[in-house]
């Protein structure tokens, strides 16, 4: 599952965006694996199945692990969501999982980098509007270089077993 | 709101159909299996229900719309996962074939509970109406639990 998308992944690179706490680049996290997922919290289903299987893997972690890993949920809605609604929303999930946004054109780009979709669709629907949206977790290893993408719906097990390969 | 067209209905529904119908109602013949509310994150104001369906009858049963007294609004959704994308949508009833079964489950078919009325917590109940085709109910309660993904279940009950 993972040889297969090796040879073709994005080129990925470095971002800065907001958090509750003030601005955070990727850069922040050398030395780190970093988890990255777009989402957006008003998703009723597919982001929080994936940030629950990223707390899962998280949550197998030992303490020394934890402290040279960091998730970040990237909100592609940043119109509803924000940071301190993303803070909120990621805690509830795992404390190392943290939720960034920023303005639509920097979202848009950093998107485009790490191969991520996403598209607003206004639904006849008391939502008002859902995000479709690409939904793998892209792996950043301590170099900060983009070196995996899981996909959707992957399990604890899986992401914990490619958490410790770059640890 | 459309509301008193539904209600009109329903009660003629109610009034007529133990007279007019000698077959049994679609709510007779669906079993609900291991119904569940998924636990939201505080403030959130949407969730979904989870549950597996039984059809014991030899014909298709539908569900065409659901309710809820736990959020304001209930809809029928599922998820077309294309090329890559996810796409959530609306849809108008959910089919349960006849002596068959229809599994609403994450990432798949659900019953999206919008502008939830309180925090839902692992522990609580929700109560959830489901109206079929033929206009009969079904209500069950369904506990709110964090979320359960096949190879996590044992996990979970830790």
């Amino acid at each position: 599952m993972t040889g297969q998308n090796n040879h073709a992944l994005p080129e990925g690179g470095d971002f800065t965006l907001q958090s509750v706490q003030g601005p955070v680049s990727l850069k922040d996290f050398r030395g780190k694996v970093v988890l990255v997922y777009f989402g957006y919290s008003m998703c009723p289903d597919i982001c929080p199945t994936n940030l629950s299987m990223m707390a899962g893997a998280l949550g197998q972690l030992s303490k020394e692990e934890l402290q040279r890993v960091q998730g970040l949920f990237i909100s592609v809605d940043p119109e509803r969501d924000s940071v301190q609604r993303l803070a909120e929303y990621t805690q509830y999930f795992h404390p190392a999982i943290m939720g960034i946004t920023g303005k639509p054109e920097v979202i848009a780009e950093l998107a485009k980098r790490y191969g991520a979709a996403y598209k607003k669709v206004v639904l006849d629907s008391a939502t008002n509007y859902v995000v479709d949206h690409s939904s793998e977790t892209y792996v950043i290893d301590p170099q900060g270089k983009l070196v995996e993408r899981l996909p959707h719906g992957a399990l604890p097990e899986q992401i914990l077993a490619t958490i410790r390969k770059y640890l | 709101m459309k509301k008193l067209p539904y209600i009109m209905f329903a009660l003629f529904s109610l009034l007529f159909s133990s007279h007019l119908q000698a077959n049994s109602q679609a709510s007779d013949d669906i079993s609900i299996i291991d119904p569940y509310v998924r636990a939201v994150p505080p403030g959130q104001k949407i969730s979904a229900a989870f549950l597996q369906l039984d059809n014991a009858s030899d014909t298709m049963q539908s569900i065409v719309s659901a309710s809820s007294p736990a959020a304001e609004v209930v809809e029928l959704h599922t998820h077309i996962h294309d090329n890559g994308m996810m796409k959530m949508r609306r849809i108008k009833k959910i089919d349960i074939p006849a002596k068959g079964q229809t599994v609403l489950k994450p990432g798949g078919l659900h019953i999206m509970l919008i502008d939830l009325k309180n925090n839902l917590k692992p522990g609580q109940e929700v109560s959830v109406t489901l109206k079929f085709s033929d206009g009969s109910e079904k209500t069950f309660s369904a506990p709110v639990r964090k979320i359960q993904m096949p190879g996590m279940m044992k996990k979970m009950q830790h």
